[in-house]
């Protein structure tokens, strides 16, 4: 295969692993507050987060794998599982392989969540708020194209995507159609616990 | 036919049987025990709670995640309309279900003993506390009586345990399930009262003895027979027994049946006709799609509406969602005002494809299973009514009430 290629494949792998990354988390932040677009059923969403977070893992492989066989880096497989490995870019590649196993542990759990019970998954779902911006770093920091102009807006794009969604979710009350009756029902059965 | 084992001893209307009476009567209690297990594995026991699950092989669960620190929760909660078995038989036989329930503790290696009992059965509870009070140390110690809120899903177990822990009775995700995690993490067994009061009885007299009645060996059960019978009221009949039957034993029919409700408010409808040879056992109701529930059987006289009966019962079911999950919140409630407009006739038969594509958007997508319990009723009495649900508009004109 053209070394050449390989090398496009993963910068172009690269920057379209930061998009759908960047849409994933900004979706499931938002679900936290049960946003949906006007017209959308929030199974949509949802359906949408779960989505693009799968792509995301497809596209990150095929970042991950024209990288380590891309002969002119000599990356090998240990840079690519074991962190700040690589004697090319060691911290800045190391941030990607981290990013990548804690995105990677968040899916899995996803998939086996009913293995795992509810609030093991959530804990480890919160991993998500680590992973995504040292993904980003780890594109800003290395990288052919990171110093070019359209990376640029790019990066900034999904900064600003991801901090709206997390100020909506820090600052907006989310709207749960059930509170109300939930409230009123655990109020008819709850009851003072005895010592 | 009639049976006496959990009801065997001195009249039902005596009240509580003393300690002293039940002790004379049964001997003592054999100490829980690894061979206990067997025992009840060998004699079959299901749990009589609603879901049938197999006893010995839930405390095998317990035991094995125990360490000496589990919790027996005895679930005499009770939410279903239909059945009052469990109240009777604490109000009757309080320390059958004591001996049940120390039996489990000692078998699993519980070092608390919980008695959820629902609020409204005062008779209930103060028979358990007062047959509590005449226990010897430690159990007196260890066990404590609880009142459930008198809601339907508080006696769903994950509900029971909620209600220990946090003192809220709704139903949580599972798993993890209480034989997990229950009571303060612990791994927690949580019986119904008939099935550990069978306990008490299979424990001392063994497999043979408790396969020695009902079909298949099954034993005995409790039903709450109501409706249009000429005796409602708490019966013990041997496992397999025909809805005809039972209905006999009870001074047969007030008038003529209509349908049969078989398991109560999550169970089913079932024509009369069919019901009628029904043997009322576990496998073989399921085998025909049907279920025992918590012993259930009403039956619905001819002259009464089935599909004012339907409405009424699905109105009732979505007030008691714990409004935690939408599918179940939502949802009940469209299905129970959809029903209640056929019901009025208010809608038309256009209204029944409406019916019963929501049934099936919302089985299965509760964090519990009341959605799917009220979801399966409802179907059922689509199938049983089909004809009086297509014709409702003409309530009132053909049948005069």
């Amino acid at each position: 295969m053209n070394d050449t290629l390989l090398w496009y494949t993963t910068r172009g792998a690269g920057a379209v692993t930061l998009l759908l990354l960047t849409a994933s988390v900004a979706l499931g932040v938002l679900t936290t507050r049960r946003w949906s677009p006007s017209g959308w059923p929030r199974f949509l969403v949802a359906g949408l987060h779960r989505n693009l977070a799968l792509l995301t893992l497809v596209f990150l492989g095929l970042h991950i794998l024209t990288a380590v066989v891309d002969p002119f880096t000599h990356l090998g497989w240990t840079a690519a599982v074991i962190p700040f490995a690589s004697s090319y870019r060691p911290v800045w590649l190391g941030l990607g392989t981290i990013a990548a196993e804690l995105l990677l542990a968040v899916v899995v759990t996803s998939l086996l969540r009913g293995v795992f019970g509810y609030a093991a998954w959530r804990a480890i779902h919160w991993l998500t708020y680590a992973s995504w911006p040292v993904a980003l770093i780890h594109g800003l920091g290395t990288g052919t194209d990171s110093g070019s102009a359209w990376l640029r807006v790019l990066d900034v794009a999904c900064l600003v995507a991801v901090l709206v969604a997390v100020g909506a979710r820090l600052w907006l009350k989310p709207s749960d159609p059930l509170a109300g009756a939930r409230g009123r029902f655990r109020e008819a059965v709850e009851r003072p616990l005895g010592p | 036919m009639r049976a006496a084992r959990l009801f065997s001893g001195p009249e039902l209307g005596a009240g509580p049987e003393s300690f002293h009476d039940h002790r004379r009567r049964l001997g003592p209690a054999p100490a829980g025990s690894r061979d206990l297990i067997a025992t009840l594995e060998r004699s079959g026991l299901r749990g009589r709670g609603g879901g049938a699950f197999p006893v010995a092989t839930k405390w095998r669960a317990v035991a094995k995640r125990s360490r000496g620190t589990a919790v027996v929760l005895a679930n005499g909660a009770e939410g279903e309309p239909l059945s009052w078995k469990d109240r009777v038989l604490m109000a009757v036989r309080p320390h059958l279900v004591l001996d049940g329930a120390f039996m489990a503790a000692s078998t699993v290696g519980a070092a608390q003993v919980l008695l959820y009992v629902g609020e409204e059965h005062r008779t209930a509870a103060a028979a358990m506390s007062r047959a509590l009070a005449e226990r010897p140390e430690p159990e007196r110690s260890i066990a404590r009586l609880l009142a459930s809120p008198n809601r339907y899903v508080a006696g769903e177990e994950s509900a029971a345990v909620h209600f220990v822990n946090s003192g809220v009775a709704t139903p949580t995700t599972v798993p993890p399930r209480p034989y997990e995690r229950g009571v303060d993490g612990r791994a927690t067994l949580v019986q119904n009262v008939e099935s550990l009061a069978q306990v008490a009885l299979a424990g001392r007299f063994g497999d043979e003895w408790y396969r020695s009645a009902g079909i298949d060996g099954q034993g005995t059960l409790l039903l709450s027979l109501s409706g249009a019978v000429a005796a409602p009221g708490v019966m013990e009949v041997e496992t397999g027994t025909t809805v005809g039957e039972a209905v006999a034993e009870a001074g047969g029919s007030s008038e003529p049946p209509r349908a049969v409700l078989l398991g109560g408010y999550f169970g089913t409808w079932v024509d009369a006709s069919q019901a009628w040879a029904m043997p009322l056992e576990t496998s073989r109701l399921k085998a025909l799609g049907l279920s025992l529930g918590t012993g259930v059987v009403s039956i619905l006289p001819d002259r009464a509406c089935g599909v004012c009966e339907t409405a009424r019962m699905m109105q009732y079911l979505a007030g008691e969602s714990a409004a935690q999950c939408g599918p179940c919140f939502f949802g009940l409630r469209a299905l129970a005002d959809a029903c209640t407009g056929i019901a009025e006739g208010r809608s038309g038969p256009a209204e029944l494809q409406r019916l019963q594509r929501w049934s099936s958007q919302v089985r299965g997508r509760g964090a519990c299973r009341h959605p799917d319990g009220a979801v399966g009723f409802l179907q059922s009495a689509l199938q049983v009514f089909w004809h009086e649900f297509q014709h409702h508009r003409a309530h009132g004109i053909q049948r005069v009430a």
